[in-house]
């Protein structure tokens, strides 16, 4: 099971009533604000080190950040990613996700002069674009979206290829993260976990978003 | 001691024992209880009671210990290097359902993709619950092509069983006329998505002959008063079937045949009961009853009946038959005609084609439909416009159209990103063949007596593949499902090319085939072994071919019609 949220209630006093909407998160781009470190983590690490922590607060808020919906610090990703690291991911990708995150802040210092942690908005999202940029390899795998089955060949395709660089992974778990999360899967998408009937035809405006599951 | 013994062996007879609890044993359980027998169901893994024994099935995407609910790489390793072949049916949530390779060896001179599970139920709560019946043109191609051997039943023979079968299970499917797919009793069908309408008006305006109906799928959309007063309730759209389904809405052993044969005061459960032979008695050419390694003691134990089904799975059947040396039976029980672990059959599957589906994005669906569409065989059905030069039988599709979720890769970072991925994706259709197989004599099993499992008992060694004639027929299910997604008008059609192991299709069958001729089969027209007539064998282990269908259907009914058999035959004292 995954912990109740901690940083709930942290993340609500530090927005301070503030309704963070899309527009509001550009237009901060020049001040430490929407993703900035709490003072404080909201979680304890169990595979991180305390510096990697804090830069995965950050960086999981920047990847998912809160908009009209929660973002992923409130949604408790970066407990989420912690703990995948500690218990689900294989060593080779922990190994390069620990060390990515530990890059992430040596860059920032190289090029700043500063941690992670403390730059602009602006400037962490540079950053971050150039890890981006690593993602982009030629040899990523096709969009094969998950089947609404499970039967038949859908659910059979063959598995992405290995050795995606951090940002990736990173990206990748950020992701399954928040939209597994209650916050995500109830506030971002739609969830139903009994949807009683199936209809085959509906307009999405009717809908609004994707489904959770 | 006499006394003792005698008083032993009184608590250790029954009037009928089922070795095995999942589709077909369920089956077999059911109507030998109801028929009035003292019935003894002997399941080697654990007990899964209905709802309560579904841990997982209202778990949320937040109640997850790993990431999307997959098992860490380390312990699929350790525990499940086969049972992770399917890719995609054991997780977090259905880990207790599958059996730990590492506890249950096997032997692989060609690779064989063996899937289990060992619980009440067994794979019963796992299976796709696809539901056709097999039909003429199933049952005389053998004989026809001169391929094995005839089977001793044809259409007339099963077609009230199946009836019967799917009126007590519950079948959702759409009546469509078709000789070689026969309708059933069904309940209304599942609905189309939007794509998946216009793929059927778009690929039967092109091609005619290949009919596209909604997958018929043994879950109730509604529920007869029979089914509801099992506590089995309406389909909830959530598919999340293989975790159990506590609204009973798909059929499986623990949600309807076990609940039934429990209220008939005449079953007896016993799990952790691994059966490890079948006592023959060379006085009276019949079985006495079965030999059992009780898994908490590591003690033998018998039992006796009148009546014994094995409904092991083809390949377990055919371990117990095979593992049943007698005087009379040196080379296994029953198996005169040396069938016995041969001709092993699955159904081929893993090519297909895909592609996308511009023009719907305003388009979208609500509930999850545990089930997809169907498009059944329309190659060689016996006319020369469906005759193939290059190989005999045939395949059917099962596919579909979706839009992915969040899951899918979006590049970039940040608001943008977390905006598109909470919308869906493009739409996305697939079709994917289930391909016949033929029977081959030396696809088969033998025991192995070097590898021991856990309890010291032999193992099995598979040498099972493909040959020409699958090759051929996978090649043209990859170009026929292409042109008629090209013909609905989707873009960026290809043809997928999935890896395929025998067993991966999860449709064993065919180790110890019915016939009408004793020495070129193990069991007669009414699944009794030639050479011993009171025990059954009606799970995979007897099917004669394969069909393309899926096979679930076809062991139920001939289990209800070989009980009707046994206890005819036991009132006549033939047994």
């Amino acid at each position: 099971m995954r912990p109740e949220t901690p940083s709930k209630i942290n993340r609500r006093q530090a927005l301070a009533g503030a309704t963070l909407t899309f527009g509001a998160l550009w237009g901060s781009l020049s001040a430490p604000g929407a993703a900035a470190a709490q003072g404080v983590l909201a979680w304890t690490p169990k595979a991180l080190t305390s510096d990697q922590a804090r830069v995965l607060d950050v960086v999981a808020e920047l990847i998912v950040p809160a908009t009209d919906t929660p973002g992923a610090r409130e949604a408790g990703v970066p407990a989420f990613v912690d703990r995948a690291i500690a218990t689900f991911c294989a060593p080779a990708d922990a190994g390069a996700l620990k060390a990515g995150l530990s890059r992430i802040d040596a860059d920032a210092r190289a090029a700043h002069g500063a941690g992670f942690t403390t730059l602009t908005t602006a400037r962490q999202m540079a950053l971050l674009a150039v890890y981006e940029a690593e993602t982009r390899a030629p040899s990523a795998p096709a969009a094969v979206g998950r089947g609404d089955t499970e039967t038949g060949l859908s659910n059979r395709t063959a598995a992405a290829p290995k050795g995606p660089p951090f940002f990736a992974l990173l990206k990748e778990l950020v992701t399954v993260g928040y939209f597994t999360s209650q916050l995500g899967a109830t506030r971002a998408v739609r969830y139903d976990p009994v949807p009683g009937d199936y209809r085959g035809c509906v307009p999405l405006k009717q809908i609004g978003r994707a489904w959770a599951t | 001691m006499a006394n003792l013994n005698t008083r032993a062996r009184q608590e250790n007879t029954y009037e009928a024992i089922v070795v095995g609890s999942g589709i077909s044993g369920g089956w077999a359980a059911k109507e030998l209880t109801e028929k009035g027998l003292k019935t003894l169901v002997l399941e080697r893994g654990p007990m899964v009671r209905h709802i309560t024994d579904y841990p997982t099935a209202a778990a949320a995407p937040w109640e997850t210990k790993y990431p999307r609910g997959k098992l860490p790489d380390a312990t699929m390793k350790a525990h499940y290097p086969v049972q992770v072949r399917t890719g995609y049916a054991l997780t977090e949530y259905t880990q207790h359902f599958f059996v730990k390779d590492d506890e249950h060896p096997y032997t692989e001179e060609k690779r064989f993709d063996w899937i289990r599970g060992y619980h009440v139920g067994g794979r019963s709560l796992l299976w796709a619950r696809q539901t056709y019946r097999h039909s003429d043109l199933d049952f005389e191609a053998n004989a026809r092509e001169g391929i094995g051997v005839d089977w001793p039943i044809r259409y007339a023979d099963i077609a009230p069983w199946y009836d019967y079968v799917e009126r007590f299970i519950g079948v959702s499917g759409q009546k469509e006329g078709l000789p070689h797919l026969p309708d059933g009793v069904f309940q209304p069908p599942m609905e189309m998505n939007c794509v998946e309408k216009d793929l059927k008006a778009r690929s039967e305006a092109r091609f005619p002959d290949r009919r596209i109906t909604i997958g018929r799928a043994a879950h109730l959309t509604a529920p007869t008063e029979e089914q509801m007063a099992l506590g089995r309730g309406k389909c909830q759209h959530r598919n999340l079937c293989s975790r159990g389904c506590p609204f009973g809405a798909y059929f499986s052993s623990n949600s309807a045949t076990l609940v039934a044969a429990e209220r008939t005061g005449n079953l007896k459960i016993r799990t952790g009961s691994i059966v490890t032979s079948v006592i023959f008695n060379e006085k009276t050419n019949k079985a006495d009853g079965v030999r059992v390694l009780d898994e908490a003691t590591g003690k033998e134990i018998e039992f006796y009946a009148d009546v014994i089904f094995l409904n092991a799975s083809a390949l377990n059947s055919a371990w117990i038959m095979m593992n049943s040396v007698s005087k009379r039976f040196p080379n296994g029980f029953g198996n005169d005609s040396d069938q016995l672990g041969r001709n092993i059959m699955d159904h081929h599957l893993g090519v297909g084609a895909a592609a996308e589906a511009p023009g719907y994005e305003e388009m979208y669906y609500s509930g999850r439909r545990p089930n997809g569409i169907y498009i059944p065989r329309f190659r060689n059905l016996g006319d020369a416009a469906s005759k193939r030069s290059d190989y005999v039988r045939g395949f059917g599709y099962q596919g579909g159209a979706g839009r992915p979720n969040w899951d899918r890769p979006e590049p970039g970072f940040g608001a943008d990103r977390k905006a598109a991925l909470s919308q869906p994706g493009p739409w996305l259709v697939r079709l994917g063949g289930f391909g016949e197989i033929l029977p081959y004599a030396d696809n088969r099993v033998t025991l192995n007596h070097k590898v021991k499992d856990a309890h010291g008992l032999p193992t099995l060694t598979f040498n099972v593949s493909i040959r020409d004639n699958e090759n051929a027929m996978r090649r043209d299910m990859k170009s026929a499902a292409a042109e008629m997604l090209e013909a609905s008008g989707f873009r960026n059609v290809r043809e997928l090319d999935g890896d395929y192991g025998p067993g991966l299709g999860i449709h064993e069958m065919g180790t110890a085939r019915m016939g009408r001729d004793p020495k070129t089969s193990v069991l007669g027209a009414f699944n009794q072994v030639h050479a011993c007539t009171n025990v059954y064998v009606t799970d995979g282990a007897a099917m004669t071919s394969s069909s393309c269908v899926n096979p679930s259907l076809t062991y139920m009914a001939l289990t209800a019609r070989a009980v009707d058999h046994a206890v005819s035959a036991r009132k006549r004292g033939e047994l």
